[in-house]
């Protein structure tokens, strides 16, 4: 899996979602993005994301609702565990739905009134095996208070609440007056840590061993030492 | 004001009407056992079969009479446990002084008891309705009666003087427990009457309370809103004019919040922006309002502070804005951006609020931000 993507070849994504509408409108985004991203439509059955050319594909994007008021967390599950890199596109905005998705394993968590603007860098950061935040999962991570949340930063709370309120990292930027690639490796950060206290899965172990090999996070800061601030 | 108040104000005020009256009869009862009963007693100390148990009836007349003193001058009513108690001990002192008394004594002088429990007795019953006072003389003089038939010859004096000295022991007692009686009912009365008095003042004083808070808001709406208006009626404001509907737009928007400030809703603060955003929407301008998180209930200054600048964006956005809210127990941040033109925003005033603008080009970012401990980040 990845193969094609890291080989520096086309991104491949299936699709999974039960309104024909969503899956278009995703394959009409992914055919205007530059380079473009290759979308197999599993027609809402599962089964063609295991089988098939749907098996192949870099990212799975999941609808998590396919049985109503019935969300598919041990699909996600069962896709997190095989190793499979998945964007959840989903109409729920709820932060414990959110949160639950990014402890399972998912490595982006999108609302449906987010549009292509973060569901194609999404696409792109999932086939590289790393995590985006679009700016309603940047919220419910700001506003988390579970008492098993890891520790963020004073600073990290700060950029994560305005990429929520700003939704362009630009703006976030010139507000915080950071560079925007600092604001990706704050929001980066914050994901990592929640990845390393989120439950074992291949892509846990995938994204914590890379931000370290990287130097995106050290092992202190990952593990039992707080920041003192918030 | 529960039923459990109403019932303390009953109580209370008929502690206060009945104390003189139970004086009274405690200085009545009390009176009889030193002065008449004592001497009497002490008299014929060694005629009784048993003058200890004399003293010992003697003695629990007196506890009787102490626990009473003690509830009058405490100011409280006589607990029914206590009534009960306080019979018992008496009806046993009158059996035990009455198997003592040697054969003929009853209905003489040394016969102290007769005389004596009736008034002990009837210290703690004031207060109860009538028949339980009655009850109790007519037990006590049962006893005596028994006492009498049994223990004497029963001839034509001792009966006569048993039927002039019942005169005495029941007749005055029954007077008082008659007054009590009437003092009881009017007891009730005042504390009726001093139960709606309190209802009154309870509810003048929330109309007070209420017409203040009206006279704030009207005249944190004075301050701006009247200017407008009178503008608008004069024609020194121009309806045409983008700053003029600009400020009714604002003023509309904190009537509205002004309004929805009343409305008991679980998460206040939220309501409140909705209905501020409500006033952006009926404009056209597209409003997405996301929020995030939790946080406690907070004081109406918080709110007002923490709504204000995003109701003046809102207000005057042109097309579209974007309110967000991040919340936690001890912050909570409400960040509006949108397409607005330059807007003069009034600072927050309660010193936990924060407020920190941003504007790149046409879009302008606001954040307000609520921070419990008030420390200056």
């Amino acid at each position: 899996m990845g193969g094609s993507a890291l080989a520096g070849g086309r991104i491949t994504a299936v699709i999974v979602d039960d309104h024909a509408a969503i899956a278009a409108g995703v394959r009409y985004w992914c055919e205007q993005a530059r380079p473009t991203i290759e979308l197999i439509d599993a027609r809402a059955r599962m089964a063609n994301v295991w089988t098939g050319p749907g098996a192949g594909a870099d990212v799975v994007i999941f609808d998590l609702e396919l049985v109503p008021k019935n969300p598919a967390f041990g699909e996600l599950r069962r896709l997190a565990d095989y190793g499979r890199r998945v964007v959840v596109y989903s109409q729920h905005s709820d932060s414990p739905t959110v949160l639950k998705c990014v402890n399972l394993g998912a490595l982006a968590y999108l609302t449906k009134t987010e549009g292509p603007e973060h569901l194609v860098p999404a696409i792109r950061a999932a086939a590289a095996g790393r995590p985006y935040t679009a700016p309603s999962l940047g919220g419910a991570l700001a506003g988390d208070d579970d008492p098993g949340r890891p520790r963020i930063s004073h600073r990290e709370a700060e950029v994560l609440r305005a990429w929520f309120a700003a939704s362009s990292k630009e703006l976030v930027a010139a507000r915080l007056r950071i560079s925007v690639k600092t604001v990706d490796t704050h929001i980066e950060r914050v994901r990592i840590k929640y990845a390393n206290v989120g439950r074992a899965a291949r892509t846990k172990s995938d994204l914590v061993t890379r931000a370290l090999h990287d130097g995106l996070i050290t092992l202190d800061e990952l593990g039992a030492a707080p920041d003192p601030v918030s | 004001m529960s039923d459990q108040h109403r019932a303390v104000i009953e109580r209370t005020t008929r502690a206060q009407l009945m104390a003189r009256l139970r004086i009274g009869i405690l200085a009545a009862g009390t009176g009889g056992l030193l002065l008449l009963s004592l001497p009497n007693m002490l008299r014929d100390w060694e005629r009784y079969e048993s003058a200890w148990a004399q003293a010992c009836a003697f003695a629990m007349l007196a506890a009787v009479l102490c626990v009473e003193a003690v509830l009058v001058f405490r100011g409280r009513l006589a607990p029914v446990r206590w009534q009960w108690a306080a019979i018992g001990t008496v009806v046993t002192a009158s059996v035990l002084s009455y198997a003592a008394l040697p054969y003929g004594h009853a209905a003489t002088a040394g016969d102290w008891i007769f005389g004596q429990a009736n008034w002990v007795g009837l210290a703690p019953l004031v207060g109860r309705p009538l028949p339980v006072p009655l009850a109790f003389l007519a037990l006590h003089w049962g006893i005596a009666l028994t006492s009498m038939l049994l223990n004497t010859a029963a001839d034509r004096a001792t009966v006569l003087r048993f039927a002039t000295g019942s005169i005495g022991v029941i007749g005055y007692p029954l007077c008082m427990a008659v007054t009590a009686a009437a003092f009881r009912g009017i007891a009730r009365s005042a504390a009726a009457a001093k139960w709606q008095t309190e209802q009154v003042a309870v509810v003048e004083a929330a109309a007070v309370e209420s017409h203040q808070r009206r006279r704030q808001r009207f005249a944190d709406l004075d301050l701006s809103m009247v200017p407008l208006l009178e503008g608008l009626a004069t024609g020194r404001l121009d309806p045409t004019d983008r700053g003029v509907q600009h400020d009714c737009a604002i003023e509309a928007a904190r009537m509205r919040r002004l309004f929805a400030e009343v409305d008991v809703v679980p998460n206040r603060l939220l309501h409140e922006l909705r209905h501020c955003a409500d006033v952006a929407d009926r404009k056209g301008v597209l409003v997405e309002l996301d929020t995030r998180g939790q946080w406690p209930e907070l004081p109406p200054p918080v709110r007002r502070d923490l709504t204000e600048a995003p109701l003046t964006v809102l207000a005057t956005a042109a097309s579209w804005a974007r309110v967000t809210v991040v919340g936690g127990p001890d912050l909570v941040c409400v960040n509006v951006l949108a397409d607005c033109g330059p807007v003069d925003l009034p600072r927050p005033v309660t010193p936990q609020v924060r407020l920190d603008t941003f504007r790149s080009e046409e879009q302008l970012w606001v954040e307000v931000r609520w921070q419990a401990d008030a420390s200056p980040r």
